[in-house]
């Protein structure tokens, strides 16, 4: 609580002296929205309490993460600050053909989403994690559901993972069973831990889940450029997705047109803003291990990591 | 008692429900029955009234349920708009008033009175009572004197604060009468009042309200499907059948001389001693020797019932309330009225 | 006085009734059998039939937005709500706006509503408001409480306004009411996402968006109760009225709405419930507070912390629930004469000191201002303790259950359901039409169905009305035995009661997870989702109905010698069948709400698509979906209604 306090007294401070200097900045507030998982609430709050350093106003408004991006085209928010790849590039990339919205950079931060188990699904199946050990024990994956066949649990359908031709293109024995929501993935891998059983899902990193439950990703046939769109690439000839997902997707900064006129010195911060895996991984953990509000899990870790947002601020004088 | 310009004055008034009843009404030729205008899906339930009321009198309109007796006082307050006829209050045709002119004419000289009494129930006894003075925009403190008095008048003190839920049904419909009489109309409407009462409340309320016309002396429409009621309070009875008056006349003439099979049904059960007066069977003295102490006009057989069956003389001399010989009373008409074997 | 024409149906007409029923039912299922012959139209909707509803929907949308420019209309409006939320935001936890004087201490809001419980219902209803607030406080749940109040606070005096203007709208011109009725219709049976997609287009999104979506999504209670009030108002008062020379102005505000204030209070009752329920569903679209929580906390698979705020909002919806019903019945009572003014007004001296001394004593002791989230209490840790035992300690029974479920019931029916041709469905459903209501009811029928064919979706229509009928169909099974058991003797029903209030308010949500660890994502956890949501109603209107049996045919039927199996058999289900479909009909409806949030388990019906349609604003789309399940219910809606109106009429009810 008391290191809130100075935090937010030393953030006044700046405040003050910070509005002289960004005359340029205009008072009204920038939105930044937040979603529903804790590392890009922790992270919109650090990059919001950067902003309020320099004199900006800021208002965190919390909305679905598809919908952002047209929220975002029509400036209703300002910035988002994390566009993961895999999740987001379709309704990033739509609402960027319309117009108002583009492109703020990357974070340092790669991402990866695939195919993973949890640490005790390899007692069963020790081939693991390459992938041909996938077939061998497909019977232990199998439900009522999908029969003799192993199920693997995919994401929600709208974002568009393109399992189905990877099983039939890796002529996988697997059914791919979508789950509506990460909380029904989440709920699932719990069930999963109570009773041991092996189970085979989607997931990504950088995440809480891995601080939770240990695992790991299957390792299929490396992703190679064009894999998604000429079938001659990739382990079978004749069709696409036939390979794993890049090991390293981007996760970037999207910002609204009007924001770079309308708040220069802010604009110039958000370009300077990067966070690496590790560091999301904190963020994330301060607010799902140690149940610390995100406002508090964000101040805190300004504290602790100064010199990592210092000089993002530093380099934008008004 | 009758006065020369009647207060209200209906000229073959005609109320038809019914899908374009106007024009449906607009083809009608001569005087149709009620069951041919039915079968055309229409229902008359007013149908050719022709009725004068003069000032002060207290006419009782008499019917069962679906005779089309609370439709024709609404045609005479003009709640409901009549196909057909005139309605005259005050020499005025109320179907030609304007909205504004209507509302003027129900603020200043109409009053009314409803079977389950109508009352705001979220308002004070005073607030209900004081309404129509609000409507009429008198100020709070006019008002409130005003609602006071009618309240002291019905027997209400000491419950103006109350709300309507906390009352009986009695003291709910004193609330009515008075908020009918806070403007002190000329012409006051009646919808069967006292009908949703208990019998003992009810005639404690007849007593009541035949206190206040005394009192005041209003022009009265009553309307009743209680016989006993209209007897006990009218000056002149109207029995409406079908949408049509079957007979108006004073209720001792009603009684002795019936004008249709369907008045007669009720007169039938009813004791005629208690209602005929001896004035309705008085005759011309036309030279007969009378002797004795004459009996009055207004004192029913009834009460004369000692004095006719003691008393030996053929005829009685009948007098006025000022003395003055009116006419005989012949005994043996007396007798058959008290032992009811004619008529 | 009205014509009373009374005449009942000719012999002949029921029975041609039931043959042509019967008929349309051979020809639907001569269609199945011969479905391998069927030419390919006949089988699913053609081409030609499908129309490009969504399309339309979507240019329909853009001309009024930027071409007629109605977009600026509706951000102006917005602009209008965001500054009443800003200033109710600042008053209830302080967000730096205009006036700059919040946020109010816990204690004060807590003790208020303790003195408004009290007068209105005396010291339960107290108890029950002031401790929602302190339970709220001490939980640590304080801002995300004051955040979602802060739009309720807006929200529900706009649609209380809006539905008593346009309540009166529509009793005064009989033209509106036909073109408001289906409107209405449709709009409560929509699914809230469905709306929600344009109120993004136009609004935008945040609190402000959160405000209007629950605003439209709680007028249409409003509208229809004040126009039922209005209508209700006896004649005599209005001829009172009248006959007091009250002009037309007058006798609308000072006679038809007092009158009718019951009936109104009613619909201000159900404007809180419904924007209670909105809470969770509207911060899809960025109202914050409890729902934003919530959703953060499942996606964390936190389930203790989860079940805390359902308990939060559980209680809130219960104590505003009671108390706006306690203002509903409360009669106006007088004061005897003579009484000071300190004994009139005692309570609001009593508040007016108490708030005074807790707005000192907070500037003094801190906790009586703000109680942080670490000072604050939690469930979370035994809670979470219990749903891991249970899950394990029935997994054995889940687990076979799920097999069971899926080999034997839910796959074969959903193969049938798909199985289908379309044109046989249609002519089921206007067999059942024509039996219930004859020709005029057949086609209503087909045509509800009708659009469904031709909004190109029939798959995954057929998936969500086999969820449906799967889901209504397990909860008469559990929840009819268990209306009966609980209508025996009134403590019964009234535990059994409330404790349907308390499953109907719980945000639905938090089931899910439960559900899904128990029986993974596949749908024996999506018609358990449904299924306990979708018992609700089958529950009370059991209840209801059973209990509503008048008590002379009960007696007669034991003075006749009957057992209390013959009575309940012979003599209290017939006559309380009518509400029992009621309850049917309700768990049709709720099952259709529920159904579209269980895409969040992971389905192939109508509502996931739905989600999609959410998470990329495509209004068409999310709008054709949404009237094609709307349908879904009008069509079971029209059925029942129908067929209790005939019913009641027989049964002379």
């Amino acid at each position: 609580m008391s290191t809130t306090k100075t935090l937010l007294s030393g953030v006044a401070v700046l405040a003050i002296t910070g509005q002289m200097a960004a005359a340029a900045d205009s008072s009204d507030p920038i939105v930044i929205p937040v979603h529903n998982w804790s590392s890009q609430i922790v992270m919109s709050h650090i990059f919001g309490n950067m902003l309020e350093s320099v004199g900006d106003n800021v208002e965190y408004v919390s909305t679905d993460s598809q919908a952002v991006y047209e929220a975002i085209r029509l400036g209703d928010a300002t910035v988002e600050l994390e566009v993961w790849e895999g999740a987001f590039a379709a309704s990033f990339d739509a609402a960027r053909e319309k117009g108002g919205i583009h492109d703020a950079g990357d974070h340092d931060a790669v991402t990866r989403e695939d195919w993973w188990y949890p640490a005790w699904t390899k007692e069963s199946c020790p081939g693991l994690p390459d992938w041909k050990a996938l077939n061998e024990c497909s019977a232990i994956f199998a439900t009522p559901e999908t029969g003799e066949q192993g199920r693997f649990l995919g994401g929600p359908v709208d974002w568009l993972k393109h399992d189905q031709e990877r099983v039939d293109g890796m002529d996988l024995d697997f059914v791919v069973v979508n789950a509506g929501s990460a909380s029904a993935l989440w709920a699932e891998v719990a069930a999963a831990e109570r009773t041991k059983t092996p189970i085979v899902l989607f997931n990504w990193t950088p995440n809480f889940a891995e601080a939770v439950w240990p695992g790991e990703f299957v390792e299929f046939p490396a992703w190679e450029e064009r894999c998604d769109t000429d079938p001659s690439v990739g382990l079978n000839p004749d069709v696409t997705y036939d390979c794993g997902n890049p090991a390293d997707g981007y996760l970037k900064k999207a910002a609204w047109d009007g924001m770079k006129d309308k708040w220069p010195q802010a604009y110039c911060i958000l370009q300077n803003v990067s966070f690496t895996n590790p560091q999301i991984a904190e963020m994330a953990k301060l607010v799902d291990i140690d149940e610390m509000e995100p406002e508090d899990a964000a101040a805190a870790w300004m504290e602790e990591n100064e010199e990592s947002w210092k000089p993002a601020v530093e380099a934008c004088p008004a | 008692m009758s006065a020369p310009e009647p207060v209200i004055s209906c000229k073959s008034v005609w109320k038809l429900f019914g899908p374009n009843a106007d024009h449906y009404f607009s083809t009608l030729k001569g005087a149709p029955s009620f069951q041919s205008i039915r079968e055309a899906g229409y229902i008359a339930a007013v149908r050719d009234v022709t009725l004068d009321i003069p000032r002060g009198e207290m006419l009782v309109i008499m019917g069962l349920s679906g005779s089309g007796k609370s439709t024709l006082v609404r045609c005479l307050s003009r709640l409901i708009d009549i196909t057909g006829g005139e309605v005259h209050v005050d020499g005025q045709d109320i179907g030609a008033l304007k909205e504004k002119e209507l509302i003027e004419l129900r603020r200043n000289k109409m009053g009314m009175v409803f079977q389950s009494f109508g009352l705001l129930p979220h308002r004070t006894v005073l607030d209900n009572i004081a309404f129509p003075l609000e409507m009429r925009g008198q100020d709070r403190h006019t008002r409130r004197a005003r609602a006071m008095e009618v309240i002291e008048l019905v027997g209400l003190s000491g419950r103006e604060d109350y709300f309507p839920r906390e009352l009986s049904g009695g003291q709910q419909q004193r609330v009515g009468i008075a908020r009918s009489l806070a403007i002190e109309p000329d012409i006051w409407f009646l919808d069967e009042p006292f009908s949703a009462l208990d019998p003992l409340i009810r005639r404690e309320m007849q007593d009541e309200f035949l206190r206040l016309q005394r009192l005041l002396g209003k022009t009265i429409v009553f309307i009743t499907h209680d016989f006993d009621e209209a007897l006990r309070l009218a000056d002149r009875i109207a029995i409406m059948k079908d949408g049509a008056v079957e007979q108006c006349d004073r209720p001792d003439r009603i009684v002795m001389n019936p004008a249709t099979k369907y008045v007669a049904k009720f007169t039938h059960e009813i004791d005629k001693a208690r209602v005929v007066r001896a004035s309705a069977l008085m005759q011309p003295v036309n030279g007969a020797a009378l002797t004795g102490d004459a009996v009055g006009s207004q004192q029913t057989i009834h009460d004369l019932a000692r004095l006719i069956i003691n008393d030996p003389r053929e005829a009685f001399p009948v007098a006025g309330d000022d003395g003055a010989l009116l006419g005989m009373l012949p005994r043996q008409e007396a007798i058959d009225v008290l032992l009811g074997g004619h008529a | 006085m009205s014509i009373a024409i009374t005449d009942t149906p000719p012999v002949g007409g029921g029975l041609t009734r039931i043959r042509m029923a019967q008929i349309l039912l051979i020809v639907a299922l001569g269609l199945i059998v011969a479905k391998t012959v069927l030419p390919a139209g006949l089988i699913r909707p053609p081409e030609w039939l499908v129309w490009p509803f969504a399309d339309w929907i979507n240019a329909a949308f853009r001309f009024m937005r930027d071409d007629l420019g109605l977009i600026h209309v509706t951000r102006a409006i917005a602009d209008g709500i965001e500054w009443l939320l800003d200033v109710t935001a600042n008053l209830l936890y302080g967000k730096s706006r205009w006036p700059n004087i919040g946020p109010i201490p816990w204690t004060v809001i807590a003790s208020s509503a303790a003195i408004i419980g009290y007068a209105l219902n005396g010291w339960r209803l107290a108890l029950l408001s002031g401790g929602t607030f302190c339970w709220i406080a001490i939980m640590g749940q304080w801002t995300w409480s004051m955040e979602t109040l802060s739009v309720i606070v807006v929200a529900a005096p706009f649609s209380i306004l809006m539905g008593l203007l346009m309540g009166i709208a529509a009793w005064r011109s009989a033209l509106f009411e036909k073109l408001l009725n289906p409107v209405l219709n449709i709009a409560q049976s929509m699914p809230h996402f469905a709306y929600m997609i344009p109120v993004v287009v136009f609004i935008g999104v945040g609190p402000k968006a959160g405000a209007v979506v629950t605003i439209i999504f709680s007028v249409p209670p409003m509208i229809r109760m004040t126009l039922l009030g209005l209508k209700k108002v006896s004649d005599e008062v209005i001829e009172s009225g009248k006959m007091s020379g009250a002009t037309q102005l007058q006798l609308l505000w000072s006679v038809r709405i007092p009158t009718a204030r019951t009936d109104i209070l009613v619909g201000v009752n159900q404007v809180i419930m419904q924007c209670l329920a909105m809470v969770v569903l509207a911060s899809f679209i960025g109202m914050p507070g409890l729902g934003q929580k919530l959703l953060q906390l499942l996606q964390a698979l936190k389930v203790g912390r989860s079940v805390e705020i359902g308990i939060t909002i559980v209680l809130l919806a219960v104590m505003l629930d009671r108390c706006s019903k306690a203002w509903a019945m409360r009669q106006p009572q007088h004061h005897d004469k003579g009484t000071p003014w300190f004994v009139r007004h005692r309570l609001a001296l009593i508040w007016a000191v108490l708030t005074l001394v807790l707005l000192g004593l907070a500037q003094v002791v801190p906790l009586f201002d703000q109680i942080s989230r670490r000072q604050a209490l939690s469930l979370a840790g035994p809670l979470d303790a219990v749903v891991d035992w249970f899950i394990v300690v029935v997994d054995p029974v889940t687990t076979w259950l799920r097999w069971f479920l899926i080999v034997w019931v839910l796959i074969p029916l959903r193969d049938a359901f798909l199985f289908a041709p379309f044109s046989a469905v249609l002519m089921l459903i206007a067999a059942a039409g024509w039996a219930i209501g004859g020709l005029r009811s057949a086609a209503i029928c087909v045509a509800f169905f009708g659009f469904i064919a031709m909004s190109g979706w029939w798959d995954r229509a057929m998936i969500t009305v086999y969820t449906v009928t799967v889901s209504v169909a397990i909860a008469t099974v559990i929840g009819f035995p268990l209306g009966i058991w609980a209508s025996r003797n009134q403590a019964r029903a009234q535990r059994m009661l409330l404790v349907c209030d308390t499953f109907q308010t719980f945000p639905s949500f938090i089931y899910l997870i439960p559900v899904v660890m128990l029986f993974g994502v596949n749908d024996v956890a999506v018609v358990g989702a449904v299924v306990l949501f979708a018992a609700v109603p089958l529950i009370r209107y059991t209840i209801e109905g059973l209990r509503g049996v008048p008590h002379e045919m009960v007696e007669a039927a034991e003075m006749s010698g009957a057992t209390y199996g013959q009575t309940m058999w012979k003599v209290r289900l017939p006559l309380a069948l009518p509400t029992i479909m009621v309850g049917v009909n309700q768990s049709v409806m709720f099952s259709l709400f529920m159904v579209i949030i269980a895409a969040f388990i992971g389905t192939q019906d109508l509502g996931q698509e739905m989600q999609r349609a959410l998470s990329s604003s495509d209004v068409g789309k999310g709008l054709v979906l949404g009237t094609a399940v709307a349908f879904m219910g009008l069509l079971v809606d029209h059925l029942v209604q129908t067929w209790g109106a005939r019913r009641r009429a027989l049964l002379g009810l």
